[in-house]
């Protein structure tokens, strides 16, 4: 996965076709999971990119609505924007796309904890 | 171990453990993105489960360090997958319509294991709901939600008379 840009409050990053990516050894088309995966970390980013911070965040949940099956002959691009953002959570919305097309693949919405700043990292941190 | 002979006394579509975490085995085996990821079925308790081995390319945040998030949802999607196919009495191949996860625990770097519930499985649509743990059952680190499309079936030619 690349990063492609990084605004206020949005993130973009592209993914290049790989056969290890792909749902059937007969079908070039990529898994629906490589989405999931592609649209979870492009949300991330966009929390990280709207709190201008690089404390650690933790997907609450990730809902994806798949509209049309990804080819796999084309890059795909996921764009994650962060309209809302409080002191604990942060919500995303991300679209994905393949390089060069403006019909949606697939839709995602992501709630994210902020400053998951939890035991298991301070235990880590003073070890 | 089952025998053939005693899966004769079993109810239609419940077939022998070992038999179908094989079949599962199968199905897994087709998908170029789960053996990448190393999937693997296993019996359990009269149903089968997915396995998914612990490796460091798995890890998503290294100061935790904790799995991929991506990688539960590909593990939950692809039993839920799995699950709906082996269901379906044609082993129609489904589409996955849409899926919501819920991250309930980090997911330490352990092995990781799945198991599915079908909710409904109708002629077109599964609804199928995956559990996810790691050391200890009763402590699942993710839940997730997954709904499924199953291609349309040829019509038989009684039925197309019929119409």
């Amino acid at each position: 996965m690349q990063i492609i840009s990084i605004t206020k409050n949005q993130a973009c990053i592209r993914l290049p076709p790989n056969p290890r990516l792909f749902v059937d050894d007969n079908t070039e088309e990529f898994c629906a999971s490589v989405l999931y995966s592609l649209a979870d970390s492009a949300s991330g980013l966009a929390v990280l990119a709207e709190a201008r911070d690089s404390s650690p965040i933790a997907t609450l949940d990730l809902r994806v609505d798949y509209f049309q099956p990804a080819k796999g002959d084309r890059a795909l691009l996921a764009v994650a924007t962060c309209p809302k953002l409080t002191e604990e959570v942060a919500f995303i919305h991300c679209d994905i796309f393949h390089e060069g097309c403006h019909e949606l693949l697939a839709t995602a919405n992501a709630t994210f904890m902020r400053n998951t700043l939890g035991g298991r990292i301070l235990a880590n941190e003073r070890a | 171990m089952c025998t053939t002979g005693n899966s004769k006394h079993q109810a239609a579509g419940a077939a022998n453990s070992p038999d179908e975490c094989l079949a599962w085995q199968g199905l897994l085996e087709r998908i170029p993105y789960a053996r990448h990821l190393g999937l693997q079925a296993q019996t359990d308790n009269g149903g089968v489960l997915i396995h998914l081995p612990y490796r460091e390319a798995l890890i998503g945040n290294f100061k935790l360090p904790a799995l991929h998030g991506g990688v539960l949802a590909a593990l939950i999607e692809l039993t839920a997958r799995t699950a709906a196919q082996r269901r379906d009495k044609d082993h129609r191949c489904p589409r996955i319509l849409d899926s919501h996860i819920n991250y309930l625990r980090s997911a330490a770097i352990l092995p990781t294991f799945a198991s599915a519930e079908i909710i409904r499985q109708g002629r077109r649509t599964s609804l199928v709901e995956v559990m996810c743990w790691q050391d200890n059952r009763a402590a699942p680190i993710a839940s997730g939600r997954v709904q499924l499309l199953l291609p349309a079936v040829v019509a038989t030619n009684t039925e197309a008379q019929e119409q």
